[in-house]
């Protein structure tokens, strides 16, 4: 053991080594650990991408359709249109909650301060730091209704409400399936992936459904 | 102890020995330190990942010994539209299609008899999960399939003339037929599947009809 011939390394030398190699190793748990911890938040959407951008705006367009759906709950003079109504109310406000969740989860708010729709305005890209600067109009969400068309179907009923309702809810279908497709050309995050898919084949299932609905109308 | 003892006594010498042993091997120290870092991190971060990321539900129910997979097997079965009146389905009880507009209420519903495929299918593409079995089916198994149903949201269960076994499960595109109420794989499939296999995301089990007979009930109806 004390043989220098055959352990030429003093035991101070060696206490020294591992010394060395525990804090290196402690290092580097913690530099694992920061990683990991850090991942999440750095490989999150950032505020200007089009991921945000389409979960702001998408649930701004929800809303309309929640609010004309609450309506037909009340006012649509068929029950299979209060029926339709009170399905794809719940149901899109149920998909806003998933998506406020998704911009709580990557850090960002729930609402932009930038122009509505930059995101798919710009091919779906997300905005570089010039174009962000310039002042933009809010863009009109493809397929939402006017004011004016809000209030109208607000102060109808049965029939004349039921007519009105398919056409404007077919047209923000169309609109939110335009959304949907921009965002899916832009390599979304996974969740944001499944949700646009799952949106577009069941709005589309229901532009079906109201268009057969309005054809049957119309022949009453 | 006489070894023990040995190294105190080698102290001083030792101590002399100090300044001839300035040359440290840093290049080792810092090479195998390097690679400890790394592989801590690497590690780390592995281990940090696959504790975050429990797995998809689509794995944990695909693994069920006994599955069948039509969402993988069958995908252009599963249309979405809504069509009135009797429709047939190829699997039975349906897995997923074309249905009526009315969806089955599926708030954890425990219906005494047979209902219309038309509108359960509707309940599947919302995310429930359908427990069905054949009628005769021992009231104790009955009970047991009902403990895991009545009152949980996004679960319905009726006794069903087809049901291709004595007791079988459908979710959007997937279906586990079993011998037993206590086989364990009916659990795993609950949790995996319901609300998660529904295609439209979001959508209620609530306001639904609740009417019994396998003929869907009138469009206007409910």
């Amino acid at each position: 053991m004390h043989d220098q011939n055959v352990d030429p390394a003093p035991p101070r030398r060696r206490g020294l080594v591992v010394l060395l190699g525990v804090a290196g190793a402690a290092l580097a748990v913690a530099v694992g650990l920061s990683i990991g911890l850090a991942m999440p938040v750095l490989t999150a959407p950032s505020d200007d991408s089009s991921d945000v951008g389409f979960a702001r705006d998408m649930s701004t367009h929800h809303a309309q359709a929640v609010e004309m759906s609450m309506l037909g709950v009340r006012q649509a003079g068929l029950e299979e249109v209060r029926r339709m109504a009170l399905d794809m109310g719940l149901t899109q406000q149920a998909q806003i909650g998933t998506m406020r969740a998704w911009l709580k989860q990557w850090n960002v708010p729930p609402t932009g301060t930038g122009p509505r729709m930059a995101w798919m305005r710009d091919g779906g890209m997300s905005h570089d730091a010039d174009m962000a600067d310039q002042p933009a109009e809010d863009a009109p969400m493809p397929g939402m209704a006017t004011e004016a068309e809000m209030a109208r179907l607000g102060t109808l009923s049965g029939a004349q409400f039921d007519a009105l309702f398919c056409d404007l809810m077919i047209r923000h279908h169309a609109g939110g399936i335009e959304m949907v497709d921009a965002v899916l050309r832009t390599d979304p995050e996974d969740e944001v992936r499944e949700l646009a898919e799952a949106i577009k084949v069941g709005q589309q299932s229901e532009i079906n459904a109201l268009t057969q609905l309005k054809s049957r109308l119309s022949e009453q | 102890m006489a070894q023990s003892r040995g190294p105190k006594i080698g102290r001083r010498p030792k101590k002399k020995a100090v300044p001839v042993a300035a040359a440290r091997p840093w290049g080792v120290i810092a090479t195998v330190a390097a690679v400890a870092v790394l592989a801590v991190t690497i590690i780390g971060y592995a281990a940090f990942a696959s504790w975050r990321g429990t797995r998809p539900w689509g794995d944990r129910l695909a693994e069920i010994s006994g599955l069948t997979d039509y969402k993988a097997q069958k995908p252009a079965w599963l249309t979405q539209d809504h069509k009135e009146g009797p429709l047939d389905y190829a699997v039975k009880p349906s897995v997923g299609g074309d249905h009526n507009g009315a969806w089955q209420n599926c708030t954890g519903d425990v219906y005494p008899a047979p209902i219309a495929a038309e509108n359960a299918t509707h309940s599947l593409e919302h995310g429930a999960v359908w427990v069905t079995y054949r009628p005769g089916l021992p009231a104790e198994q009955v009970r047991q399939l009902e403990e895991r149903v009545r009152g949980k949201d996004y679960t319905l269960m009726s006794p069903q003339e087809n049901t291709p076994g004595p007791i079988s499960l459908q979710a959007w595109g997937y279906q586990l037929v079993v011998d037993s109420a206590s086989d364990e794989r009916i659990d795993t499939f609950l949790s995996a599947a319901r609300i998660n296999a529904g295609p439209e995301v979001g959508a209620p089990c609530s306001r639904g009809i609740t009417d019994t007979g396998t003929a869907p009930p009138p469009s206007a109806g409910g």
